[in-house]
């Protein structure tokens, strides 16, 4: 402890090169601690949006591969089973030049509220959307995004089907991360029917269970059910099923992590050469130290801890710079400023574990930057560098 | 009859360069008793610099023994002759080499880090130190903000701070005018015969000799002549290099 004074001394020596290092350090640890939030998340954003008693059964190559529309009836009469409900892709875009689309699906209007009770979609906009065959009912993220309001009518280009319809909206789900658009199976197989083609596959099935201790067994049943059929299937929870859904997302992350760490390694060696500067200005001061009887531990400890104070109390800050960091973009994608392009953003929470994270990792940076030159000042017998400073 | 407080037995200093062989100190015999003023003098290259590093404990002989404050400094590790400078060595350097971030008062308290003194203790004896040198009402500043003959000060204070046995100054006046210079012999001389401090100083200077009890004088690393100084000539009688010095 004696020696933190003259640390700190040697660490004001340079004022702006300590700022220059400090600040690289100190973004660095916020991008690393904000970009470590990712991780969480996504399993937050998977957990808010999925059922622990909701299973999706699939066509066994993919949820881009059609199952029979009778598979829907069959999958009801498994044991544990409280609901059904069978989607089509739409794949809907509302703007027809720019062709961009978003979760659109045709599906049983008489089973949504039994299939999705925590939604918590208004009784009288499902009540509209089981007796109107044009009706649909829309996500609010969907609605935010284009302005819509309820009662208005859009027309929707399909990407997938030879149609274009036109619907009129009579409610919303009340959640801001909800991208869908749901429309009843019947318009879209009319508007097939029109076109002398019939509407008989489904997309994806949704299963709720009654107790989520029969998904297993449900889950399995539904695979067996349909095992050597032309169309098996596969059945996984709904968390899952939107895991592999977001796995490009994913992908993104694992990416961004990548780059983080490259980030980490760049620091690492800015941090370093700062520490090889100070030492190499200073090896006449340091000569004199080890000449008046400073020992080479001392001499090895104080420059060491010179990089590191300088690397935490930079790392430390960016790291806890991150919570105000992150809810500024909280604010930017959800906030008073309006914008809601950054959608999934907003989930990724800044944890103390996450601040304790990054400063342990600005530690480590400090520790490793500083050894090199600090054991090149210590370890060189005395005598030799008193005759190169003198 | 005391035991000196430096001797040199035959010792050489031998250094590589390359392929080829440097004799810095060849065969050097000497002793100093405590309490005098000793001055190494010779031209550049002669090897004062060296036989200084070997009194410190700062290099090691190739051959002979080194004898200083009872203790042989042959067979010492780095980490145990740093140990020893700190309690029985004090430095000082031609261009005072003090720390510039640190004040007058820390840069001779830095000495003191190394030993068991706690916080108040170590700036008691750096003001009496710095008392000692005359600059006790310059203690806050740091160098930049002294003359070079107050910086040498500063270096002296620093170097006594410990209460060492032997105080090494290594040209002190070499970068002063000649009234600085006048200064900082007239406070190694009083350190060395009223508070007994042993003092060995390298110097170019001339008129050292004036000052000093008895002179070494190196010429190509070997130990040429010994003759008492002007300040000594009362109780060191002119001698001849020692046995064991080849002339």
């Amino acid at each position: 402890m004696k020696y933190l004074p003259l640390v700190f001394r040697n660490l004001l020596r340079n004022k702006l090169r300590s700022l220059l290092t400090g600040g690289a350090i100190g973004l660095a640890m916020l991008l690393v601690c904000f970009f470590l939030t990712m991780p969480g998340g996504i399993d937050r954003l998977l957990s808010e949006i999925s059922s622990n008693v909701r299973v999706s059964v699939h066509n066994k190559g993919g949820v881009v591969y059609d199952m029979p529309y009778a598979y829907v009836q069959r999958v009801r009469s498994i044991p544990g089973v409280a609901a059904v409900n069978g989607e089509v892709w739409f794949g809907g875009a509302f703007e027809e030049e720019a062709m961009v689309t978003f979760p659109s699906f045709a599906l049983d209007p008489d089973a949504v509220q039994a299939m999705w009770p925590d939604y918590k979609i208004e009784p009288v906009a499902l009540e509209k959307f089981r007796r109107q065959r044009d009706a649909a009912i829309v996500g609010r993220e969907t609605m935010k995004k284009y302005g819509w309001r309820i009662g208005q009518q859009v027309s929707l280009v399909s990407t997938v089907w030879p149609v274009t319809l036109t619907f009129r909206i009579v409610g919303e789900i009340p959640n801001d991360r909800a991208p869908h658009f749901w429309m009843q199976r019947e318009y879209l197989a009319q508007a097939m029917q029109a076109l002398d083609r019939d509407l008989d596959t489904v997309g994806t099935i949704w299963v709720r269970v009654d107790d989520p201790a029969m998904v297993p067994s449900v889950m399995a049943r539904a695979v067996e059910m349909f095992r050597n059929s032309p169309a098996e299937v596969t059945a996984e929870t709904e968390k899952s099923f939107f895991a592999s859904f977001f796995g490009s997302l994913q992908a993104f992350v694992q990416i961004i992590l990548v780059v983080t760490a490259l980030v980490a390694l760049c620091v690492l060696c800015i941090a370093a050469n700062t520490a090889s500067m100070a030492v190499r200005e200073r090896s006449r001061e340091i000569a004199v130290l080890r000449a008046i009887g400073f020992s080479r531990g001392i001499i090895f400890g104080t420059l060491v801890a010179e990089s590191m104070v300088l690397a935490t109390v930079a790392g430390g800050t960016g790291a806890l710079l991150t919570y105000g960091f992150s809810a500024m973009i909280r604010m930017l994608a959800g906030g008073s400023m309006g914008s809601n392009e950054l959608g999934p953003l907003t989930g990724f929470l800044v944890t103390p574990g996450i601040v304790a994270q990054g400063i342990g990792l600005s530690i480590v940076v400090g520790l490793i930057a500083g050894i090199a030159p600090a054991w090149g000042a210590a370890r060189r017998p005395v005598a030799e560098i008193l005759r190169e400073v003198f | 009859m005391p035991e000196p407080l430096i001797s040199l037995r035959d010792v050489s200093r031998v250094y590589r360069r390359g392929a080829d062989e440097v004799h810095a100190l060849e065969h050097v015999s000497l002793t100093v008793e405590s309490g005098l003023f000793v001055a190494l003098m010779g031209p550049s290259g002669s090897g004062k610099s060296t036989l200084l590093n070997l009194l410190s404990g700062i290099d090691r002989p190739s051959g002979g023994d080194v004898v200083v404050a009872g203790k042989r400094l042959n067979d010492l590790s780095e980490d145990e002759l740093a140990h020893w400078r700190s309690r029985h060595i004090g430095l000082i350097f031609q261009f005072y080499n003090l720390i510039p971030v640190l004040s007058a008062l820390e840069n001779v308290e830095l000495p003191l880090l190394l030993t068991s003194f706690d916080r108040r203790e170590r700036l008691a004896r750096a003001r009496t130190a710095l008392d000692v040198v005359g600059l006790g009402a310059r203690a806050r500043h740091v160098p930049s903000e002294l003359s070079g003959g107050e910086q040498q000060r500063v270096a002296i204070a620093r170097a006594i701070v410990t209460d060492p046995d032997l105080i090494i100054a290594d040209e002190p006046t070499g970068d002063l005018d000649a009234k600085n210079a006048d200064q900082i012999l007239r406070m190694l001389l009083e350190l060395s015969h009223e508070l007994q401090k042993t003092v060995v100083m390298v110097t170019h200077d001339p008129r050292a000799s004036e000052w000093v009890d008895l002179v070494f004088h190196l010429e190509k690393g070997i130990l040429k002549e010994t003759f008492a100084g002007a300040a000594g000539k009362d109780h060191v009688e002119p001698r001849e290099p020692s046995a064991g010095t080849r002339a």
